[in-house]
């Protein structure tokens, strides 16, 4: 069905592999309502350069995947990569090759905010720009050709621009965005202009660029299949019939067979206004009007998009000093000045004046639809309104500061003091079940550190338990736990450290 | 009339109004029901602990009614706040006993006066399934907000505090002492509304 066929393929230039060189000018014009090109860019260790900037990543670093017993690898970078440490590797042996590994856990949020920003990057080039979750962003750069010098010059000056930010990336071009995308992932060094040209690089696609369902690349390559070039050779209807449509739409959008409209990167609407004060205010009690004012326009603001926010920061102006900011992160979005008002009423309650304010500024995160819940006809009388614990939550942050407020998780760790972790508080995630507890029992308190008990004349009731392990990441633990009474009866967790430490120490209260 | 109020009896019958909270929640404790009026924790309503020193077995006492309050599955699920505990709660000692940790609300105040507040807002607040506070010295007025709130938002308050304050007033529904023994954990009933002050000897605690 889809014929190969020989078409104008430029090799990269041999020096340096994320080089892209553009074809000399094509021969042949564009069919007919084909006329676009496509820049992709791909960022293979988005989930590093989220959380570590570049410049930041001198110590080999690697970020594993979260709520994950085995903590796979999702990405690692170069200095990791050289020392022999891969994606879909679990911790452990990623921690055995390089000991001195920096690990830090995926954050999703963090992920979405970076490639919302690199959105805004690429609007520099076009206005039709397209975001493509998890790694990937898509603008269409033919009109903007002439604007910047070529497509060889515009490759160049947008790899610089990434490169300079301390992002890895990879960068493509090509007549259709999801042939683009594939290119990018593949990291050939190729630009495709004309659509008639893609099949012929089609043999040079792995079928990984093509980012299907795992179960279904291991099916294809169990039928010997390797790249994208043998994928279209299949007859149609059995591929259909075999995987799905979808996928067969997939492969048609690459090669242009079928339209494939994509819906354009919008950047984010936000309030932010500025509120003068009459007079300057000395005290909180005289900045309250114009909160309430400035929170009253923000109301209206939100209700006229149907929206809520999550963040909101609120500047306390100062004739000749920096501002005094205020930051409220709501665990639950916010679309009314009540809530609000009360919140803030808080936090400024807590804030000592530095300098008299002449004006507010607030400013709001980015605007949220609001969904309309409706009211239970048989909520139980005892059960928590959803919202409830999102209000609470919110309260409790206001006045004691965010890290005041926190919630535990197990981890499968036997280290005892790496077996948990702080977490946001959230009602959703649940206990692995069954939950192993086949161990002996573990006290109800942890001490933040292991305190030395020299002195101690309590007695040991059982004991020991043999914890030995770590040796892999300089955490080494070598210990015998026995639980102990103290003189005033409380249960005590306590261990010995092994030859040649053997001091003791107390680690937890079984409360 | 006696045919209606038959009716009303029948179990299958379901009504809008009884589905709220029962009046206690058994503590796990035979021992300790039997001497607690309506066999066991009252609800809604705040219980004080005084300690001997923190740690004695407090949350092994508290922990069966916590798993019965907390881990109910029909329920929009709720938390069980601990406020300003002695020490962090260690996620895999909870999950043995059969204690969810992610339903688990820490808050660490950095002022004692922020504890009883932060007690006061998460019973208003109706958002939790137990609220477990270690504090200091009180006066009557704010244990009254307290016990006021605990009614409000319909969640057992748990107050611990050192044995000291034994011989304070207190409106405290129910006050225990606890004191630890070598096989077991010793409570006294101090005050018990509906009940009589009793003694309740080596609790088989775990």
């Amino acid at each position: 069905m889809f014929e190969p066929r020989p078409a104008p393929i430029v090799p990269a230039a041999a020096s340096r592999r994320r080089v892209l060189v553009p074809l000399p000018a094509p021969a042949a014009s564009p069919a007919p309502g084909r006329d676009e090109l496509w820049l992709a860019a791909h960022f293979p260790r988005l989930p590093l350069d989220a959380l570590l900037p570049g410049t930041r990543q001198a110590r080999a670093a690697v970020v594993t995947a979260p709520d994950d017993p085995r903590r796979t690898v999702v990405a690692c970078n170069e200095r990791a990569a050289r020392q022999g440490i891969a994606p879909g590797m679990g911790l452990n042996a990623a921690l055995a090759r390089v000991p001195g590994l920096r690990v830090e856990e995926q954050r999703p949020a963090a992920e979405a905010a970076l490639l919302d920003r690199l959105g805004r990057w690429a609007l520099q080039y076009t206005p039709a720009v397209s975001l493509e979750p998890p790694g990937a962003v898509l603008a269409e750069v033919r009109g903007s050709l002439g604007l910047f010098g070529g497509a060889m010059a515009l490759l160049r000056r947008a790899l610089a621009g990434l490169s300079a930010n301390g992002l890895s990336a990879s960068l493509a071009l090509a007549p259709t965005p999801r042939a683009a995308l594939w290119l990018a992932r593949a990291e050939l060094a190729l630009t495709v202009t004309r659509v008639d040209a893609l099949p012929g690089i089609a043999a040079r696609l792995p079928l990984a660029c093509l980012h299907w369902p795992e179960d279904t690349v291991a099916t294809l390559a169990g039928l010997g299949i390797a790249s994208v070039a043998e994928l279209v050779r299949l007859p149609r209807t059995g591929f259909a019939a075999r995987f799905g449509p979808r996928l067969l739409d997939d492969l048609d959008e690459g090669f242009g067979r079928r339209a494939a409209p994509r819906r354009r990167y919008v950047v984010p609407e936000r309030f932010d206004e500025r509120f003068e004060l009459p007079a300057p205010a000395e005290a909180v009690a005289l900045v309250e009007p114009a909160l309430e004012h400035g929170l009253a326009r923000l109301e209206a603001f939100l209700r006229a998009r149907a929206s809520g926010i999550r963040v909101l920061r609120v500047d306390l102006l100062h004739r000749a000093r920096d501002p005094t900011r205020l930051s409220l992160a709501l665990a639950r979005m916010a679309g009314d000045a009540a809530g609000l008002r009360r919140l803030l009423r808080e936090r400024l309650g807590r804030c000592r004046l530095e300098a008299p304010v002449d004006a507010l500024r607030l400013r709001s995160g980015v605007l949220l639809p609001l969904h309309i819940r409706d009211a239970g006809l048989f909520e139980r009388g005892c059960s928590a309104d959803p919202e409830a614990t999102a209000r609470l939550l919110d309260l409790l942050r206001a006045r004691l500061g965010h890290d005041a407020v926190f919630s535990v998780r197990p981890v499968a760790e036997h280290r005892p003091e790496r077996a948990f972790r702080i977490a946001e508080p959230g009602l959703e995630a649940g206990l692995p079940v069954p939950w192993p507890a086949a161990r002996p029992a573990r006290p109800l308190w942890m001490l933040a550190e292991p305190q030395p008990l020299d002195g101690w004349d309590g007695t040991l009731v059982t004991g020991p338990e043999r914890i030995e392990t770590g040796w892999w990441d300089g955490h080494d633990v070598r210990r015998d736990y026995y639980v102990a009474m103290s003189r005033a009866g409380v249960r005590l967790w306590i261990f010995r450290e092994r030859p040649p430490g053997q001091r003791w120490f107390l680690h937890g209260v079984f409360g | 009339m006696n045919g209606v109020a038959e009716l009303l009896r029948h179990p299958a019958l379901w009504r809008g109004g009884d589905a709220g909270a029962p009046e206690t929640v058994p503590t796990g404790f035979r021992a300790l029901d039997a001497r607690l009026p309506g066999g066991g924790w009252p609800l809604a309503t705040l219980i004080e602990l005084l300690l001997p020193a923190a740690g004695v077995g407090e949350i092994r006492l508290l922990l069966p009614a916590l798993k019965r309050l907390a881990m109910v599955e029909d329920a929009a699920p709720r938390w069980v706040a601990w406020l300003a505990p002695p020490h962090l709660p260690y996620a895999p000692a909870l999950a043995d006993a059969g204690l969810d940790p992610a339903r688990m609300l820490v808050v660490r105040p950095r002022a004692g006066s922020d504890r009883l507040w932060a007690m006061e807002q998460a019973l208003r607040s109706g958002a939790c399934a137990a609220v477990l506070c270690w504090a200091g010295t009180a006066d009557g007025t704010a244990l009254r907000r307290l016990k006021l709130a605990a009614e409000e938002g319909g969640t057992p308050a748990f107050l611990l505090r050192p044995v000291a304050h034994r011989g304070d007033g207190s409106p405290a529904t129910l006050r225990l002492a606890l004191a630890a023994r070598e096989f077991g954990l010793d409570v006294e009933i101090l005050k018990s509304r509906g009940g009589a002050p009793a003694r309740v000897e080596r609790l088989p605690i775990h």
